[in-house]
């Protein structure tokens, strides 16, 4: 066995990091109420405690404008399981707080526009990779970590880069992100988060047996998935956003030298600063800029 | 540690083992649920979890697609294991077609689990009636020292001043195939008894359960409820204070030798009796899927074969006696010299290199154990090759054919022989070759038909 391996357990041990969409604009108007949704999710969470002692759950609320630590299996005490109950109720408990503080700081803040109705994903991913890379220097033998995003508003095509960072940080600490969409649309983000990662994506049909969907495909350990037939992502959408006005685009200008993406002609750079002296025909002549 | 996994399997065999009612009667209790289900290979684990909320049969040929192609040996590995340990159930339909369905009992009990997040298996004492409980610490180290008296009194019965209690027909019970004693002589350990020496300590645990199980029939208890209670145990809070009185008769009696285990702390208040769970017995059912013990190691092994261990038990000592030899020993010291000799010696008993660097690798003194690699590579390479040394001849019962009438008749006899791949050796000039010992009565057949 390699150094870097044997700090890892041999088996199936595995550290969940979920991370719930709470944004209450989405769940508003969602096919699942909330209530059900959670209950669903506890549900999971539960059967993965279930299946090792040794595994771990880590849940993290996204809202609108804030993220918090939700739930961590290892604050419930020696692995015997006590007072798993408990930390649920206080796990619950978090939440209705977490959504409650959030509702108010948007009401003081007052200055979220109506459009913008996606929750804070990339704030989200980063503080489940920091809390992996704590487990990764905590010195002994470690779980293999992975995250599960539960999403249901739409991207926010705003926070673009940080998801890319984000998704390229955990493709390099060999994290798979799997993604379960809950809500009606497709997310881009976390198409390209699960196939750049690895993982698995998935938009159940049916979201009353969501359990079901979350324990046969995302309760899956790493171990098992070289071996198992799991859904496969049937395209994917590589559309980038733009970094002048964080639109979605197909069709963009890209710096020759640091690669941002630019919806519109630019004389200079605005991420390098890079001067670009040769004007540009117009866009639609030249298709092939970029994709 | 494959080690554990190996003995643990084992125990989980035996419990599959059981008649089929009983095994049922098991699945009453949802910590044998949980138990049996964190025993399981990783992918029947998931299968289970799969099946948790399908009432209806699932046919065979619909659970083979949930693999991919290639891996069906695995696929039949984890169903197998469901199949056997009375997880899922197998139901035939009128066209003879096989389905699986998920033990009843099971399924409601991890249902349960889901929802409720487990719970304990029975209330611990208020801290009212049992006053201060021994700290963590202190229970950890009296559950080792129980159990290395154990072991002490287990290989070297004469040696002890202060052994467990355990009856010595008990203690014959345990001693079965790890001690051989012939009549008039010092009992001797067997090799397995020396590998049960270098195993970890849950191995050991788990060995020694075994046994005490099996035995109970000759003790006029029931398995089934020992086995019941043990994984039960495991999953108590460690530390709390648990009621005797919350006890069967035979729980009562099967505590008793726990607690000389070391499994548990027996306590007396002015009113009640009491015992208190210690790591091993919590760290019982959590080996069965994968062993963690942090345990701090004392051993350094220097590049000049010198060993120097810090450990003030009798028990390394006598352990790390089995394959080196022990120059001087300090309160809490022993130095050591692996040696040709010594190592000669360990082999002779059926050690092998494999588990003598393993031993010393997992025992790293903590100053070591951070280094790579942590036991220096001149000394595991020359245990290596001093076991290599000893293969060098390897023995293959075979039969010699010679006088051979004729040239065409050795030919067609080696190309048979080779042909099923069991010849050795074959000379031309003489008309002579030599063929597995095995393959003597085909060979024997072959040279009739000839004729």
């Amino acid at each position: 066995m390699t150094s870097a391996h044997s700090k890892l357990y041999s088996d199936d041990v595995s550290l969940v990091v979920v991370l719930v969409d709470t944004n209450p604009i989405f769940w508003a108007t969602a096919a699942l109420p909330f209530a059900d949704f959670f209950a669903h999710l506890i549900h999971f969470v539960n059967s993965i405690l279930l299946l090792n002692h040794l595994n771990r759950v880590v849940i993290i609320a996204a809202g609108v404008s804030s993220c918090a630590y939700i739930f961590d299996s290892s604050d419930a005490g020696p692995a015997s399981g006590v007072g798993v109950s408990d930390t649920f109720d206080k796990a619950s408990r978090k939440v209705e707080e977490f959504i409650a503080q959030e509702a108010r700081a948007t009401a003081s803040n007052g200055s979220v526009a109506p459009a913008n109705t996606s929750s804070l994903l990339s704030g989200a991913l980063s503080l489940a990779l920091c809390y992996i890379q704590r487990i990764f220097r905590s010195g002994t033998r470690h779980p293999q970590p992975r995250i599960l995003c539960l999403q249901g508003s739409p991207d926010g095509p705003e926070q673009y880069v940080a998801v890319m960072n984000s998704i390229f940080s955990a493709q390099r600490s060999v994290v798979p992100i799997d993604s379960c969409i809950v809500g009606t649309q497709d997310s881009a983000f976390l198409q390209q988060a699960s196939y750049i990662t690895g993982g698995v994506y998935l938009k159940p049909q049916e979201l009353n047996g969501l359990f079901q969907y979350l324990a046969a495909v995302f309760a899956t350990d790493l171990h098992s998935r070289a071996f198992l037939r799991l859904p496969k992502t049937l395209g994917v959408d590589f559309r980038a956003s733009c970094f002048c006005h964080k639109k979605t685009i197909d069709m963009g200008y890209v710096c020759s030298v640091c690669l941002s993406i630019f919806c519109k002609n630019q004389r200079k750079c605005s991420t390098c600063g890079s001067e670009f002296s040769r004007v540009m025909p117009d866009l639609n002549s030249m298709p092939d800029q970029s994709k | 540690m494959p080690q554990v996994m190996v003995v643990a399997r084992n125990f989980m065999d035996m419990v599959a083992a059981l008649p089929a009612g009983k095994l049922d009667m098991l699945y009453d209790s949802a910590f044998i649920c949980e138990a049996v289900l964190r025993s399981l290979p990783p992918l029947a684990k998931k299968y289970a979890l799969q099946m948790l909320y399908v009432l209806s049969p699932v046919t065979a040929a619909a659970m083979e697609e949930w693999v991919l192609d290639g891996y069906a040996a695995k696929h039949r590995v984890a169903i197998d294991k469901l199949l056997q340990l009375r997880v899922f159930v197998e139901v035939r339909d009128r066209r003879k077609e096989v389905s699986y369905k998920m033990n009843q009992k099971f399924q409601g009990n991890m249902q349960k689990y889901l929802v409720d997040g487990g719970s304990l298996p029975r209330e611990p004492l208020p801290s009212s009636i049992t006053g201060r409980l021994p700290a963590s610490a202190d229970l950890e180290a009296y559950a080792l020292d129980q159990w290395e008296r154990f072991l002490l009194q287990l290989i070297n019965s004469s040696q002890v001043e202060k052994g467990t209690s355990f009856s010595s027909s008990m203690m014959k019970t345990f001693q079965r195939g790890l001690l051989s004693s012939r009549d008039g002589e010092a009992p001797k350990l067997t090799e397995n008894g020396f590998q049960f020496l270098l195993m970890e300590i849950n191995a050991q645990l788990w060995y020694i359960m075994r046994e005490y199980i099996l035995s109970a029939e000759e003790r006029g208890v029931d398995p089934t409820e020992l086995i019941s209670f043990l994984l039960e145990l495991s999953f108590h809070k460690l530390g709390a204070a648990y009621s005797l009185n919350t006890l069967t008769d035979v729980q009562r009696i099967a505590i008793r030798d726990l607690a000389e285990l070391g499994l548990v702390k027996m306590q007396q208040g002015r009113k009640d009796s009491w015992f208190v769970p210690t790591q091993l017995a919590t760290n019982l059912s959590a080996s069965l899927s994968d062993s963690s013990s942090s345990k701090e190691g004392f051993v350094v092994v220097e590049t000049n074969f010198r060993m120097y261990a810090y450990s003030t038990s009798k028990l390394h000592c006598e352990i790390l006696r089995l394959f080196s030899r022990v120059e001087y020993q300090l309160p809490n010291l022993i130095v050591g010299a692996i040696t040709k000799e010594s190592i000669y010696g360990a082999f002779e008993n059926g050690i092998t290199a494999e588990q003598i660097i393993s031993f010393l690798k997992q025992n790293a003194h903590p100053r070591v154990a951070d280094k790579i690699p942590t036991v220096p590579e001149n000394v595991t390479d020359q245990i290596r090759l001093w076991e290599t040394d000893r293969n060098r001849v390897e023995m293959v019962p075979s039969h010699l054919y010679e006088d051979f009438p004729s040239k065409e008749w050795f030919e067609q006899c080696c190309d048979h022989a080779r042909d099923h791949g069991y010849l050795l050796w074959e000379d031309t000039r003489r008309m002579r070759l030599i063929v597995r010992g095995e393959f003597h009565p085909e060979m024997r057949e072959f040279l009739r038909r000839q004729r």
